[in-house]
């Protein structure tokens, strides 16, 4: 036995190792069976402290890790390439808390995904991912793959449910990534370890967002006696603007090889196609929308459309569908499962293609996928004892994965890159795409320790090495050297990773030569540079760049990185916030707002790209024409760019209904310091190539680059929208009526409570209502005719109760309101601040609020009753600018409602604050352990610290 | 990529096709209850497939310790098979694999080496096997081993001592008393019409331990309008053979069995017990090879059903009102799994007056009885027992039905052990009851 085997058995119990190499043999691979590498050992902790334990050991001994779930991927990411060991999460199945007030649940990373849903039954609730192995699959490794499944169409992969994940690093640092709150501060750090299959650490606890069950279900199954009809009809569904639950598709000798299994579900054997429409919602309206997709299907050729007659058909046809894969075990030895995204609207050539392919190669090919996202799986079957086939799939997969990535599309949706596709992802990513990636691998694991030899493809030799090379050298003490400028400092500690470049100077840059604001004119014209307006704290007077290109921006990038100058990236400044950037060097803010072109817009994808200057109204109103939109509300609401909306991140009212921006960006194109352009994501709804970059600039606030163009997934408009509004004196029993309305089962888009004073919004009904002491409930519901009458008039019922005396009445026309409610800036002097806590600690930090009135002269606020968010706008005489501030600040008032928010779960950032206030007081209160990962993050993709430097005060470690 | 060669010997050489059914996918490992308990693959099917693929492929040795280990650990309840897309005969390859091993002639421990002496010795020789019931029954009626358990002096004993002794207890019927407004017996009258045919298999341990199991099956049977008769010359099923690898001892069984049901009317073979129903019905399987006898297996194969599956597709007669007493209900895996008999069961409890069906959590899972697994693996068991344990407390039913002796004298067992007051009966003990309490077995045959 090797001493590591030792002493890892001697750190944990010994029945938590297996290390005899005959017991590793079943280890050596996941789903995907043609890679075998077998692990040194694999490890059982039962718990994060012993995980931690097992990786402080082997990150001591240099071993690499990998960690592993229930193995069921289908990219080889579960296997341990040279020598390492293998970390299974298979004890730790545990539920550790349901809190059904606020949708969430606890669980240990390897509870399996169906468990979830089992658990919370009895609330009425479900965890909403589904990947066809969900009675196996665990939730850990949901995380690292970012599982899709089924219902992604309409509800969107394992990253938009999960909330917060405890993580293991390399080094055995235990750090928590997001939280209970729907907002946590500072990066997105949760969202881009989502989907990192295990290279930046091991996911040992996972917070996931749990969604009540929709009152009413219809699954239809429609056949064709012709393939391309049905992809035909996919498109037509979705352009008809209803976005089914789930739609998918089974090909003809998939149906053949299900009907002959356990999971036979009476699919005609004679079609060539069948598609599985499933609709989900309230019953209100339901029927009209069944017609509604049978009249689709038929008229583009379905030969029958079949309804689900109950619901255990409905679940027969499911699990013949989830049974699809191993149920061609039963026609071939073997199986290549491929995984690609195309774009909706391509979908009937694709797959022509894939058969054609097939055919060329001698290789039998079926289809079986997710229709309605455009994600394929073509099966290839094989048998792998004949060595020249084995080569033939090969060669047809590839081929297939460039057809797709020809279309627009990408090379995996679900399965993940692993070992089997790193090797693909150079058809959608550059070199330098993929070297920004190793950067952010490099800041999660310096040590290069977690699952090497995955994802990124080998130039990772180089590349991989090199990144893991140059965030060593940053970590160790002796390896950041002052600079000629002497203007960096050197970093003190090899834990607080290496941003810390404050240059103070101001006079020189690089060996000290000027610099010349006029060198921006050069490239801009001189008509494009100036200064930012007034109106706002922090940047009054500050000066100016206004690209009108990409490779103008890159340009003054490339200026601003020799002569140090720091990069500020706005927008419209509808959100210029602050937190605290004052203490910088020469700073010069870099407007996009001349980059206003919507690039592409493809109606039948619901997709549509533009460049970062454009407002969120002017690109509404283009996608709009084909009845479609961006269902955002930010702050600052329709004249804030769509730039600026990403890189601030923040969700707005609607938040509720529609998710935040992060949950709405498919790709970017982001210039990085020194003009290095790169992309993220790329222009399919659903995409796990690589690692998720968009959620690491989505919230940055322009710390790490300026965005330069952004795809949008888009929503089809709803039918008819309208807005319930109650009036009461009584906030406590408004709260309760809406927290009565976000728990029911209808399906608000916004539930939102204010204050007196916060109600500036007029519209003729609205005069009617005012009144000066009372606080306002608006919920709004969207959807078809049927369902929005059903649900204002269960609302009303709902809201009466809670609205104690006041009054309550419907506004149709309601636009107005909720552009007015996220326009509204509230006085330019006020002090804004906002909080994210889980929603039924909303109430408690509400009571308190009362007691700012001590030190301001108004008071108002604006919550977000369904999801927890609270936004709060305090304002000060002019006369008295001195006033109280430092009871405003951390040790005061603001610092107390932090703790209160963070026992809660939750979070509180201060948006705007005059500039005197802000001096000294930390706006954002990150956690250390997300501070530390920001840092490490910042010094990767920005080593110079030239954008935004100050902001996030990533330079002080541990400030509060 | 390495290539699967075929250097499989012996019964998992033939198997082979089987074997590459398995597309890894994993679907099965949560059904798999020992996966469930260990986390370790190798004790999932999916492993156990693998590794039989690895000793395929010349990568493992046949007699090499984790082989052997992981085999044996296998509970063969055969749940995977109904979480299995592509259809893999697990409990075949099993059985192959098992068979393989005891020719390879590695095996450990004093039990296994018990158990294929009885099996071979006792099992195959119905007058031997009659006269071991016999003195298992003198023990058991004798109230020692209750009285032992009773004065927890067992807890002296070895665990598996003391479990045997529970399992022995566990068969004994329970004191209940049946206010019959007609009387039991086998000559009750028939109900409705022409009595049709059937053949009852009995069963060893049936017949040995729960005699009154196959008398209230006739009964049910009679008054649900089928005469069954018991041919003479049946034997063992050879289930426990097959389970222990010896495909031989099983095979020599079947042949016997065979021609003890022989009937030109193919009368249906009518068994109560999901563990020897199962194995009946893959005599085809098992004879395929046998040119004299596979075609009369799989016509015998096809003429096998459980009583509850018999009772339900005559539509069984109801004896009074529902409600009553609680009980839940546990499936035999091998009734489940192996003969998929699913809702059957369940209708005949629902059947039977006086009854309030309360759902059993888990019911699809295997209670760690598993034939003689309980008494070869003793820990591993023990825990999929305690799962199953908390689960039929949280029902808070007095009494659990389930049909198949080796289940029925596990969860008896396991409940005294645990200190939980259950009553285990078989689904038509309780039919019987009600039956008996309805006056349903007919005015002739009061006594």
């Amino acid at each position: 036995m090797d001493t590591l085997v030792k002493t890892l058995r001697a750190t944990l119990r010994p029945e938590q190792v297996i290390s005899d190499p005959e017991e590793l043999l079943v280890f050596e691979c996941d789903g995907l069976t043609h890679y075998r590498h077998r692990p040194r050992a694999v490890v059982f902790p039962a718990s994060t402290e012993e995980a931690a334990e097992v990786m402080r050991l082997l990150s001591r001994e240099g071993v690499a890790v990998v960690p592993r779930g229930a193995g069921t991927g289908l990219s080889g990411g579960a296997l341990a390439l040279g020598g390492g060991v293998c970390v299974s999460t298979a004890r730790m199945r545990r539920v550790l808390k349901v809190d059904a007030g606020n949708r969430l649940a606890v669980v240990e990373a390897g509870v399996v995904n169906a468990h979830v849903s089992r658990a919370v039954a009895r609330h009425g609730l479900y965890y909403v991912p589904d990947p066809s192995s969900q009675t196996t699959c665990t939730v850990g490794g949901n995380v690292g793959e970012n599982a899709g499944g089924i219902h992604c169409l309409k509800y969107g992969t394992t990253t938009d449910h999960v909330l917060g994940a405890r993580v293991v690093l390399s080094d055995g640092r235990v750090v928590d990534l997001g939280g209970a709150g729907a907002e946590a501060p500072g990066y997105d750090l949760l969202g881009v370890f989502v989907g990192s299959e295990g290279t930046f650490g091991v996911v040992t606890e996972v917070t996931v967002r749990l969604t009540p069950v929709a009152p009413s279900v219809r699954t239809l199954l429609a056949d064709f006696t012709n393939i391309d009809d049905a992809s035909r009809a996919v498109s037509a569904v979705i352009a008809e603007g209803i976005t089914p639950a789930g739609l998918e598709m089974v090909d003809g000798a998939t149906i053949r090889a299900v009907e002959a299994s356990v999971f036979a579900a009476g699919m005609p054997l004679d079609a060539e196609a069948a598609l599985l429409v499933e609709l989900d919602g309230l019953e209100a309206g339901m029927d009209e929308e069944v017609e509604r997709v049978r009249a689709v299907c038929r008229r583009n050729g379905a030969r029958g459309v079949r309804l689900a007659a109950d619901e255990s058909e409905r679940k027969r046809l499911w699990a013949a569908r989830k049974g699809a894969f191993g149920a061609m075990g039963r026609i071939t030895p073997d199986i290549l499962i491929q995984d690609a995204v195309v774009p909706r609207s391509r979908l009937p050539e694709v797959l022509a293609e894939t058969y054609r392919v097939g055919a060329r190669y001698r290789l039998r090919v079926a289809n079986v996928f997710h229709a309605g996202d455009g994600n394929l799986h073509p099966l290839v079957c094989f048998d792998s004892r004949d060595a020249d086939e084995v080569r033939r799939v090969h060669e047809a997969g590839r081929e297939i994965m460039e057809t797709c990535v020809r279309a627009g599309g990408t090379i995996t949706g679900e399965h993940g890159v692993g070992l089997d596709k790193s090797e693909y992802l150079p058809l959608v990513f550059s070199e330098e795409d993929m070297r920004a990636m190793l950067q952010v691998r490099a800041a999660f694991d310096p040590s290069g320790l977690c699952n090497p030899g995955k994802v990124i493809p080998v130039l990772k030799g180089c590349g991989e090495a090199r990144a893991v090379a140059e965030a060593k050298a940053a970590a160790a003490p002796a390896g950041r050297h002052v600079t000629e400028d002497g203007g960096r400092r050197v970093e003190p500690s090899t834990k607080a990773s290496p941003v810390a470049v404050t240059a103070a100077t101001s006079g020189g840059g690089d060996g000290g030569r000027a610099r010349r604001f006029e060198d921006f004119a050069e490239i801009v014209g001189g008509e494009h540079i100036g200064a930012c307006g007034g109106g706002g704290a922090g940047f009054h007077g500050v000066r100016s760049v206004e690209p009108g290109s990409a490779e103008e921006v890159c340009e003054v990038l490339r200026v601003a990185e020799r002569d140090r100058w720091a990069v500020f990236p706005v927008g419209a400044e509808a959100q210029r916030n602050a937190g605290s950037d004052d203490a910088h060097r020469d700073p010069v803010a870099l407007k996009t707002t001349r980059m206003a072109r919507l690039v592409e817009h493809e109606p039948a994808d619901l997709v549509a790209t533009a460049e970062a200057g454009m407002t969120l109204a002017d690109f509404n109103r283009e996608v709009g024409r084909a009845g479609q939109w961006l269902p955002l509300d930010p702050p600052g609401g329709g004249r804030a760019t769509l730039g600026g909306l990403v890189a601030t991140g923040a969700a707005g009212a609607q938040g509720l209904g529609y998710g935040a921006p992060r949950a709405h960006v498919l790709g970017m194109k982001v210039a990085l310091a020194g003009g290095r352009v790169i992309r993220a994501g790329g222009r399919v709804v659903k995409n796990v190539a690589g690692y998720d970059l968009c959620k690491l600039f989505t919230g940055s606030h322009g710390t790490l680059g300026v965005i330069l163009e952004i795809t949008f997934r888009l929503r089809p408009r709803p039918r008819r929208e309208a807005t319930l509004v109650a009036r009461s004196k009584d906030w406590r029993g408004l709260l309760e009526a809406a927290r009565s309305l976000a728990l029911s089962q209808l399906m608000p888009v916004a539930v939102e409570l204010l204050s007196p004073w916060r109600v500036w919004v007029n519209g003729p009904e609205l005069s009617e209502l005012w009144d000066e002491g009372s606080y306002f409930l608006f919920a709004r519901f969207a959807g078809t005719e049927g369902a929005v009458e059903y649900q204002l008039a269960r609302a009303e019922e709902v809201v009466a109760g809670g609205a104690r005396g006041g009054r309550v009445a419907r506004v149709e026309d309601d636009a107005e309101i909720w552009s007015g409610l996220a326009a509204a800036r509230g006085h330019e002097r006020d002090f804004v601040w906002r909080a994210s806590v889980p929603p039924t600690a909303l109430g408690g930090l509400l009571a308190r609020l009362p007691e700012t009135s001590r030190y301001a002269t108004h008071t108002h606020w604006q919550a977000g009753a369904g999801d927890g968010r609270l936004r709060v706008f305090e304002g000060f005489p002019r006369s008295r600018p001195d006033l109280d501030h430092e009871k405003l600040t951390a040790g005061g008032f603001v610092g107390e409602m932090r703790e209160a928010a963070r026992d809660a779960g939750g979070s509180l950032v201060v948006e705007r604050a005059m500039a005197g206030y802000r001096r000294g007081f930390d706006s954002w209160g990150l956690a250390d352990s997300a501070a530390l990962l920001m840092r490490r993050i910042k010094a990767q993709l920005d080593p110079n610290d030239t954008f935004a430097p100050g902001r996030f005060r990533l330079d002080t470690p541990g400030a509060v | 990529m390495p290539e699967r060669t075929t250097q499989l010997a012996g019964a998992l050489a033939a198997e082979e096709r089987k074997l590459l059914a398995c597309v890894h996918c994993g679907l099965c490992l949560e059904a798999c209850p020992t996966y469930v308990h260990t986390g370790d693959e190798n004790d999932s099917p999916r492993g156990r497939l693998y590794l039989m693929s690895a000793v395929g492929e010349g990568r493992l040795a046949l007699d090499s310790r984790s082989f052997t280990r992981h085999i044996d650990r296998c509970l063969g309840c055969r749940a995977c098979e109904s979480a299995c897309p592509a259809g893999v005969e697990y409990g075949q390859l099993l059985e192959a694999a098992r068979s393989d091993i005891a020719a390879g002639g590695r095996r450990q421990g004093w039990t296994s080496r018990a158990l294929r002496v009885a099996l071979g010795g006792v099992w195959e020789h119905p007058a031997r096997l009659r006269l071991a019931f016999a003195l298992a029954r003198l023990l058991r009626d004798s109230r020692l081993p209750h009285l032992l358990l009773a004065s927890k002096l067992t807890r002296l004993l070895p665990t598996r001592a003391e479990l045997a002794l529970a399992l022995l207890d566990a068969s004994r019927a329970a004191e209940v008393k049946v206010e019959a407004s007609g009387a039991a017996g086998p000559d009750g009258a028939g109900a409705r019409g022409e009595a049709a045919p059937a053949l009852l298999f009995e069963g060893c341990v049936t017949e040995g331990l729960f005699s009154r199991v196959n008398r209230a099956t006739a009964r049910e049977l009679r008054a649900n309008g089928c005469e069954a008769s018991a041919p003479r010359g049946q034997v063992c099923c050879g289930a426990l053979h097959a389970h222990a690898g010896d495909l031989e001892g099983a095979r020599r069984l079947a042949r016997r069995n065979i021609n003890a049901f022989r009937d030109e009317a193919g009368a249906p073979v009518v068994t109560n017990a999901g563990g020897c129903g199962a194995m009946l019905a893959s005599y085809a399987h098992l004879l395929a090879g046998d040119a004299e006898y596979a075609g009369r297996a799989r016509e015998f194969g096809a003429r096998v059903r459980d009583v509850s599956q018999q009772l339900a597709a005559t539509g069984v007669r109801r004896a009074g009102a529902a409600g009553g007493t609680a009980v839940t209900y546990d499936a035999s895996c091998h009734l489940l799994h192996g003969q998929r008999a699913q809702a059957e069961p369940l209708r005949v409890l629902g059947a039977a007056g006086g009854v309030r069906l309360v759902p059993l959590e888990g019911s699809d899972v295997c209670c760690g009885g598993a034939g003689v697994y309980n008494l070869l693996e003793t820990e591993l068991s023990a825990r999929v027992l305690a799962e199953k344990l908390r689960h039929v407390r949280e029902t808070g039913a007095d009494v659990l039905a389930t049909g198949n002796p080796g289940c029925h004298m596990q969860l008896g067992a396991g409940a005294r052990l645990a200190g939980l007051k259950l009553r285990v009966v078989h689904p038509v003990e309780l039919l019987d009851e009600s039956y008996r309490r309805a006056g349903m077995y007919g005015e002739s045959s009061r006594q």
